[in-house]
């Protein structure tokens, strides 16, 4: 399969690891309590790529991820966790399979096994996203009227700058009392962040990428330890 | 004990079951719900027959009239069966006809109420059947080839482009169908060399999972289409049929070249699987006989009797037990015919 | 949608005029297990309260509306880019009269982030789900949820708290530690489903003639693919056979709705895509929806109801444009926007166009909406907040704005 898609491509540039190293993340992925209801078996009918957006742009094919999950080939696994997995569009088209398998479903666990084992794969992909998770993770909205900024989105017009610049304003110009806030989507209260902070510690979820990101894991852990110690929560 | 076999459903199994009840010497009293024999190849046209390409009213009118020569056989048309009690021996089963409602004394039942086609709007790709005019299911092309006339509906003219998308309704967990629904691939490609014979100038594509034509159909079947007729086999199922400038386009992978592929028809035929017909589900529930996940008739003792339901004394037969070929049907309602004889003759259930 | 099978009725072929689902091949209801747990005193189902609305969904199956005591699930990309979405789905409440709550004690899904980093796992997506259920539960108030995608995750939540024992058990012990009870909605409602619900209520209050409008729908992948189950398809639009989420709206509101053939892709959002790789989701977008669109349907607008459907549709075109002179854009809204203008909402005091990027003055133009004057008010309002002669713009203030220009 060629195409555009090898432009956009991830630079396959990640270090060869022994078998054992390659079965160990596959167990992994097996292990995850979705993965019996995501992957039954493939008939390579085609119908997850022909309804795949991705596999329009990129050398990628949600096929190839359920049956190589199938075949349990783990040499092939691994090579999609550092290669295909992050070209997916999450949108969960692949779902009309006719064995019931969710290719997009596969690849969210093993997107989760290469967070948590800090691979390249995810480093790479995730450059540049960090910020969003420490939004996301220490806020919680994903997305903030702040984070417009004409030089983080130069495509998408001079809306963004004009929003940027009367961004203050406009906030207050919005009717409901939630919407006033500049730094999170909406205005969310203390004892809800602080509820949030409880859900990331005791989920294990902050752990998760303290192999990704180690100085992001330490600011978020301190402003979330911060946070719930004046609440009066020991950890 | 009953020397009467009663037999329901008048198509291909329930013909076959009450003509050699006749012939080993048992009085068969055939119910058919309509007003004819013949069932689905008659009431669904069908042209010619995988896979040898009979005539199917040719085919039917021979069986029916065969049976018609059979004293022992008294054919009830426009007559359901709404009751039965008794045991395996001495039934007494309710038929109601024109004449009204009568009790018939009977050793054993043979159920061969059959199958109704997949209805595609239940269908999880988007085929838009019953929005274009130019998707047509494998049974409204049947209509086309018995008249020897195969046109575009919306344009009127014969096409030049004209493909078959396999397993709509089969194989499919989401749908609920796991099963292959076996003739599929048989009749598309049947169908497939019929129109190349018609419309010579057409190109006729299959797109499919896995292409099933088993022992000789292969080579009756298969083969032939393949070398003789050109017809292409594309693997890969077809996702969406869309309208496009006044044409279909069919989008789906070709999985063999791993490429996505959209394609200009004029014509689809979707290749609707088998499921359990209404007559089935409601007799299976009249006679209190146990049905499968999927509503056909449940046989008790798989592999060695493929027959007898889970209520000495009654037995199915054809479509009625799940997706069948011809051949299978006209076997199977020969050994439920033999097997209900056997009963009466013993005059005791079948020892198993 | 007539059904053309008689072109090809065989004789004694019974063909339905059209398609109908039946309960006999629906596939298990969850509320059969969710009232299962429920009586097993395992978790707490919050009932639809009454009035509520009957819509149809698959199989013959219907799902209940709330009109009111609504608990608003606030959407970050909403909120924080398009802030007219939310804006405009709280006026035509307020319009309409109805009651809700647009609650602090709300934290977003968390979904956009997970499906686009995987930075999370299930538990904590479950617990995140289930505090915000259980905080609409304490308000006394029914969900009802803006982003598509959170509405997905949910559903997708919703399916493995249902079960699996483990999960559940890890996540009411959590909830317990925060003093909150395991609630799970009766019914999981997208705001899109009251709009759909509400259509003719909203017809009933409209003041502008949209008759000479076109539109294409774009139905949100995560709305109707992520988990199947439980999405509108009503048997009056497409027959059933397509989800008739905002196509049901728009045909209501007057709008003629035109179909093209790429309606099934999804936008090309990616959710990390959208942030970190744009170029895959601006040459999607562009290419196989809006490009398609124009040749195929020529519409004076799109409409969608989810936020990254929203924003990527919108702000794709901008590049697009710049790339190639004769690309020609489409404005974007959602349909909770298009119903308020319907009603007679302020272009920019409601529906905040001014977020948006792709040219909407021309749609506005033929909608009679004069933009020049309703840009002035808008301004107007901003330089009393600049004066420091109020604060915030109020809804007092959108509802005593001058709407003339709306007419």
């Amino acid at each position: 399969m060629t195409g555009i898609g090898a432009a956009f491509k991830l630079e396959p540039k990640y270090p060869e690891v022994p078998y054992e190293e390659k079965a160990r993340l596959f167990a992994e992925i097996k292990a995850d309590a979705r993965y019996d209801d995501y992957l039954y078996g493939c008939y390579e009918c085609g119908i997850c790529v022909a309804a795949c957006p991705s596999a329009r742009y990129y050398d990628f094919s949600p096929r190839r991820i359920a049956q190589a999950a199938a075949r349990e080939d783990v040499e092939l696994i691994f090579e999609q966790i550092q290669e295909d997995i992050w070209d997916c569009s999450q949108c969960f088209s692949c779902l009309r399979c006719p064995r019931g398998n969710n290719p997009g479903g596969i690849i969210t666990i093993m997107r989760e096994v290469a967070v948590n084992n800090g691979l390249d794969s995810a480093r790479e992909a995730l450059k540049g996203y960090t910020r969003i998770i420490y939004k996301i993770m220490s806020t919680g909205t994903q997305v903030s009227p702040d984070m417009l900024q004409a030089d983080a989105f130069p495509d998408w017009g001079p809306t963004v700058a004009a929003t940027s610049e009367n961004l203050e304003l406009w906030r207050r110009a919005l009717p409901p009392d939630t919407h006033h806030t500049t730094k999170t989507g909406w205005q969310i209260s203390t004892k809800t962040l602080v509820e949030l902070y409880l859900i990331w510690h005791k989920t294990g979820a902050l752990d998760l990428i303290s192999e990704l990101d180690e100085g992001l894991h330490s600011l978020l852990e301190e402003v979330m330890e911060d946070l719930l110690e004046e609440e009066g929560y020991e950890l | 004990m009953s020397d009467t076999v009663v037999v329901i459903g008048g198509g291909p199994a329930g013909i076959e079951a009450a003509r050699n009840i006749a012939d080993l010497g048992m009085k068969a009293v055939l119910v058919e719900e309509r007003e004819r024999l013949g069932g689905t190849p008659i009431f669904e046209s069908y042209a010619a027959l995988t896979p040898h390409f009979d005539d199917a009213e040719e085919a039917m009118d021979g069986m029916i009239a065969a049976l018609a020569e059979r004293a022992g056989a008294d054919v009830r048309t426009n007559s359901t069966v709404t009751a039965i009690s008794g045991e395996a021996g001495d039934f007494v089963v309710t038929v109601d006809g024109p004449s009204g409602s009568e009790e018939v004394a009977a050793g054993a039942v043979v159920l061969c109420t059959g199958f109704t086609h997949f209805d595609p709007g239940r269908e999880r790709q988007i085929y838009n059947y019953y929005q274009y005019p130019d998707v047509l299911a494998l049974q409204d092309l049947e209509v086309m080839l018995k008249a020897h006339d195969v046109r575009v509906p919306s344009t009127g003219k014969v096409p030049e482009r004209i493909c078959w998308v396999q397993c709509v309704g089969s194989r499919d967990r989401n749908i609920g169908n796991e099963y292959c629904s076996k003739v599929c691939c048989g009749v598309a490609s049947k169908q497939a060399i019929e129109v190349r014979k018609i419309a010579p100038d057409s190109r006729a594509y299959i797109f499919y999972i896995d292409m099933r034509m088993y022992g000789y159909w292969e080579q009756q079947i298969y083969w032939p289409a393949q070398e003789q007729y050109h017809v292409q086999y594309i693997k890969g199922i077809i996702t969406e049929i869309l309208e496009k400038q006044g044409g279909l386009i069919v989008r789906g992978e070709d999985t063999t070249m791993g490429r996505p592929m959209e394609v200009a028809m004029d014509m689809v035929v979707l290749s609707v699987g088998m499921e359990p017909s209404e007559g089935t589900k409601t007799m299976a529930g009249v006679l209190g006989v146990e049905q499968n996940k999927y509503g056909f008739i449940e046989v008790a003792r798989p592999p060695l009797d493929t027959v007898s339901t889970n209520r000495e004394g009654i037995f199915a037969a054809g479509a009625a037990l799940g997706p069948a070929d011809l051949e299978d049907t006209i076997s199977s309602a020969g050994a439920a015919a033999s097997k209900a004889v056997a009963l009466i003759r013993r005059g005791s259930p079948a020892v198993v | 949608m007539t059904i053309p099978v008689e072109l090809v009725n065989g004789p004694g072929r019974k063909n339905k005029k059209e398609f109908t689902f039946s309960e006999e091949h629906a596939p298990e209801d969850f509320h059969d297990h969710l009232w299962e747990l429920e009586a097993a005193g395992e978790l707490v189902v919050q009932r639809v309260p009454e009035p509520y609305l009957e819509v149809p969904v698959k199989y013959g199956r219907t799902k209940k509306v709330p009109i009111g005591q609504t608990w608003h699930h606030k959407s970050c990309g909403q909120c924080g880019h398009i802030p007219g979405y939310s804006t405009s789905i709280f006026w035509v409440n307020r319009k309409l009269g109805i009651e809700y709550n647009d609650p602090t004690d709300q934290t977003s899904c968390t979904a956009w982030n997970y499906y686009a980093s995987a930075t999370s796992n299930q538990a904590a997506q479950a617990c995140v789900a289930m505090r915000n259920f259980a905080a609409a539960y304490e308000s006394d108030h029914f969900p009802i949820i803006h982003c598509g995608t959170s509405f997905g995750h949910y559903k997708e939540v919703r399916h493995e708290i249902l079960t699996n024992a483990k999960l559940r058990a890890e996540v009411r012990e959590i909830l317990a530690s925060m003093g909150k009870p395991l609630v799970m909605p009766e019914e999981m409602i997208h705001y899109s489903e009251w709009f759909h619900a509400m259509r003719h209520d909203i017809a009933k209050h409209q003041v502008l003639d949209f008759s000479k409008i076109a539109v294409t729908v774009h139905p949100a992948c995560h709305y109707y693919k992520l988990v199947e189950g439980d999405a509108i398809y009503d048997p009056e639009v497409y027959g059933g056979q397509r989800t008739a989420i905002v196509t049901g709206l728009a045909t209501a509101l007057g709008a003629e709705v035109r179909d093209y053939s790429t309606w099934f892709d999804c936008c090309g959002f990616g959710f990390r895509h959208i942030l970190v790789q744009r170029d895959f989701s601006r040459s999607f977008a562009t290419q196989r929806k809006i490009k398609r669109m124009k040749e195929e349907a020529d519409p004076d607008v799109t409409l969608t109801h989810d936020t990254g459907c929203v924003t990527t549709l919108d702000k794709s075109q901008f590049a697009a444009k710049a790339q190639d002179k004769d690309f020609a854009t489409i404005p974007v809204l959602s349909e909770a926007q298009f119903a308020a203008l319907a009603m007679g909402a302020h272009p920019f005091l409601v529906c905040q166009l001014h977020w948006h990027a792709a040219d909407y003055k021309p749609l506005l133009e033929k909608m009679g909406i004069d933009h020049e004057k309703a840009w002035a008010e808008f301004e107007e309002q901003c330089g009393r907040l600049e004066r420091n002669e109020a604060k915030y713009l109020t809804w007092e203030d959108v509802d005593s704005a001058p709407v003339e220009a709306a007419r």
